[in-house]
């Protein structure tokens, strides 16, 4: 039994997706790092042969899923109800999170201009964020951060899946570093513009 | 810095509900114009926004109207401090707006993140896992497939609702063909490849519905054009393409002689229960 097949098989008969460690349960042969060879040599083989699925990566864990293009077929049973989209002001108070957490409901609402404590709620009752912790500072306000099941249902590896600033099309980049819209981790816009780093 | 003032506010017409919070519509009234975010006409803007306010205020709820109430204040207070001479406020570091116009390209980004979150779930949600394609429903799944005898259906046509009893106006109900009916099921399972028996009454929320949707429903049996599953008594019951689906309306039709009469039963059905009230 070659480890891809064996990688294949607990893949197939999986519902939901798997991190290389849960696989690795399967054998003794197994370690984490030889599965993720074996989900490489799948991949490329699922490809050759044109299959109408593929292994993906959803957040730390592999799940095998039709590819896009035979959407249109599958949306024809569509006795079995969809989830629904989120609404676009659950889209963006997710962002917001996602970016930067963990932060609290005062936080969000600072950023939005509005008051979001039941849209937050609903995204915990969705489990597409989580309490990640408190903080500082009066009656220790629960802090925010995105799950596992955010990665998955945006369909990203990570969080590093987030678009950055290049990503997005904005045309006010060249001014962001003299009006002090500042972010955590992008390294663009050079330190020392000195200007407003003020925010809230 | 450009001086602002100048044009008059333009007529804006817009929905306040539509806006998630004082900062969207601020975005709104600077990107339907074309303003510079970094030199916004604030007298300009803080007409239009009050504008927009006095419209649609009422209509909110009293905590989204403070929202938009408290944005107000804050672009009246910019515009008068505006208006003071820069030279006569010495420690005047930074331009009014500047405070604004961060929360404004905060905003604007997570708006944009938003845009490119919103198109990777929808890439996403043409992914689909094991388990997509037609479960059997959500009781525990029956053993073997179960052919409905008639009196199983008649019991499942007992989930027809009532009328309300409510309704005070008795309009005269437009007599539903059982024809009527067929063609819908036909319909509905071209689309998917099974429907619940209630899709065919539900909307109607009527028993005139729902009697000519259970002859309908047997008149199709009785063709093989439809089969109709139950896992158990009292369980959702389902209707299934049959052998003889795809079968045109004529070649079935031509049977219609024998058929079931429909349309009597249900008027046998209707004259009863006007008796039973009368």
């Amino acid at each position: 039994m070659r480890p891809e097949q064996v990688v294949e098989a607990t893949l197939f008969a999986s519902e939901g997706s798997l991190t290389p460690t849960d696989i690795a349960r399967a054998d003794e042969d197994l370690t984490p790092s030889r599965v993720e060879e074996a989900v490489q040599t799948l991949r490329g083989l699922y490809e050759d042969q044109e299959r109408s699925f593929q292994i993906y990566q959803l957040g730390d864990g592999y799940q095998i899923l039709t590819r896009p293009e035979y959407a249109p077929y599958l949306e024809r049973f569509d006795s079995v109800p969809k989830a629904p989209g989120l609404s676009s002001a659950a889209v963006e108070t997710l962002a917001i999170v996602a970016y930067r957490q963990p932060i609290s409901r005062v936080e969000v609402e600072e950023i939005r201009g509005v008051s979001s404590s039941s849209v937050l709620n609903t995204l915990r009752d969705w489990e597409l964020i989580e309490v990640v912790g408190r903080g500082e500072g009066l009656g220790r306000p629960l802090l925010y951060g995105t799950t596992e099941r955010f990665l998955d249902h945006f369909g990203f590896q990570s969080l590093d899946d987030l678009p950055t600033p290049e990503d997005l099309p904005v045309t006010l980049r060249e001014e962001e570093s003299e009006t002090g819209e500042e972010e955590e981790s992008e390294p663009a816009g050079a330190a020392g513009t000195g200007g407003d780093e003020a925010r809230g | 810095m450009a001086e602002d003032g100048d044009d008059g506010p333009e007529p804006f017409v817009v929905e306040l509900e539509r806006f998630h919070g004082p900062l969207d519509l601020l975005l709104h009234l600077i990107r339907s114009q074309d303003i510079d975010i970094f030199d916004i006409p604030i007298a300009r803007i803080t007409e239009q926004f009050q504008a927009a306010l006095s419209a649609g205020l009422d209509r909110l709820e009293l905590d989204r109207a403070g929202e938009f109430l408290e944005m107000a204040s804050t672009l009246v207070r910019i515009k008068a401090q505006l208006l003071i001479p820069r030279n006569e406020s010495p420690d005047w570091e930074e331009d009014p707006r500047a405070d604004l116009v961060r929360r404004l390209l905060e905003y604007e980004h997570f708006q944009e993140v938003a845009q490119v979150l919103m198109s990777a779930e929808a890439d996403r949600s043409r992914h689909f896992a094991k388990g997509y394609v037609p479960r059997i429903p959500d009781t525990a799944p029956p053993v073997e497939d179960l052919e409905l005898t008639l009196d199983e259906l008649m019991e499942a046509a007992r989930g027809v609702p009532e009328p309300a009893e409510e309704a005070v106006h008795r309009a005269p109900t437009r007599r539903v063909r059982v024809s009527e009916k067929i063609s819908l099921a036909r319909r509905l399972l071209e689309e998917s490849e099974r429907v619940p028996f209630e899709r065919l009454y539900e909307p109607w929320k009527d028993r005139y519905h729902g009697v000519a949707g259970l002859l309908g429903c047997l008149e199709m049996a009785r063709r093989q054009a439809v089969r109709v599953r139950q896992a158990e008594a009292f369980a959702q019951v389902w209707l299934y393409r049959g052998e003889r689906f795809w079968e045109t309306e004529e070649e079935a039709g031509e049977e219609e002689a024998g058929a079931l009469d429909g349309a009597r039963l249900a008027h046998d059905l209707a004259a009863s229960e006007e008796g039973s009230e009368g």
